[in-house]
């Protein structure tokens, strides 16, 4: 049980470093990444959480296909965020 | 300084009045459960499916799924009205 | 515009398997975890892969917006006219009429925990199919669109 609780403590961690980090990069293609590894993690604790069909729904969309948008849409405009 | 002091305030009343409703709730543990027990006794039997939550999700709530699928048909159309091509000498209306 | 060639080969070996793979959630959403939604969104994945790596004009000939539209419209046809086969076996719109008749889809399931048979569970499998060809259609598209949006724009 506590190695598992340790885990799952981790993957939360994680979860809040990378939500920061998607907020704080001013390059938008890095921010796209930050946002597959955060919905990456979002996955495994979905499967920690006996949940399998929802683990592999959010990783197909979330880790795959949003980042292939979102690299669609910086491809269209512009990669890095202006200064305001 | 200011405003960073104030959002970091009110997110952290915010979170702890989450944390606050939420310790009380049952977790796992649903107070009416009639239906799951029904779902779970004789889904296997019923649809002949190993996988329970397909047989749910495609065949006691099959009605769902249809929903889902006209749901995700309407939204591809309606991006593919978004990215149409333009007629000869057509123009954006709002330019 | 198309990224390096190291991006490149890593997207033409990798589709195949997550097109593959996709098919395989697909075509046991009845034994295993996923079904329709999930094994589509995974072959979508496949797709998008190729769509990011390579420039839009290479990619044409490979992924066509005719056939993915055609897919998408069959997916959900076969959908719905799976649902309405039950109302020719004296069943409700959508009844599992093929379930235990000993044809297609159709061996007797054991009961409790089991190894699992593919040839179960009636129509379900056709529905799960139904789906996913509809996800993967649908979601490809809408990148297609995208894509075909950014390139006509940057063309003039």
């Amino acid at each position: 049980m506590t190695p598992f609780l340790l885990l799952q403590a981790l993957i939360l961690l994680g979860l809040i470093i990378t939500g920061a980090l998607v907020v704080a990069f001013k390059d938008l293609l890095a921010a796209a990444i930050a946002f597959a590894a955060f919905s990456l993690l979002l996955a495994i604790e979905f499967y920690i959480l006996q949940a399998p069909d929802v683990a592999i729904a959010e990783a197909g969309i979330g880790a795959g296909l949003t980042t292939a948008i979102f690299i669609i849409a910086i491809r269209g405009t512009k990669r890095f965020e202006e200064k305001e | 300084m200011m405003k960073i002091a104030l959002y970091s305030a009110i997110l952290l009343v915010l979170f702890g009045g989450l944390m606050y409703l939420a310790a009380d709730l049952p977790f796992g543990a649903p107070l009416q459960s009639d239906m799951d027990d029904y779902f779970i006794k004789n889904g296997q039997e019923q649809t002949g499916a190993n996988n329970i939550v397909t047989s749910i999700v495609f065949d006691f709530r099959g009605f769902d799924t249809l929903g889902e699928a006209t749901v995700l048909f309407t939204a591809v159309l309606g991006v593919g009205m978004m990215f149409r091509k333009m007629k000869e000498g057509e123009e954006y209306e709002n330019d | 515009m198309k990224m390096t060639k190291i991006v490149r080969t890593t997207a033409d070996v990798f589709y195949p398997f997550c097109l593959v793979f996709g098919l395989y959630v697909v075509m046991h959403g009845h034994l295993t975890p996923g079904g329709g939604f999930q094994g589509g969104a995974v072959m979508a994945t496949g797709a998008a892969l190729l769509l990011v790596a390579h420039a839009y004009e290479d990619i044409t000939g490979r992924l066509r917006k005719t056939a993915m539209k055609i897919l998408e419209a069959i997916g959900l046809m076969m959908f719905l006219f799976a649902g309405l086969s039950g109302l020719l076996f004296e069943r409700p719109f959508m009844g599992n009429w093929m379930a235990f008749t000993g044809k297609w889809f159709s061996h007797p399931v054991a009961h409790g925990p089991n190894p699992g048979d593919l040839n179960t569970a009636g129509l379900l499998p056709l529905l799960n199919i139904g789906v996913g060809i509809e996800v993967l259609g649908g979601l490809t598209i809408i990148l297609l669109y995208m894509l075909s949006g950014i390139h006509a724009e940057k063309k003039p």
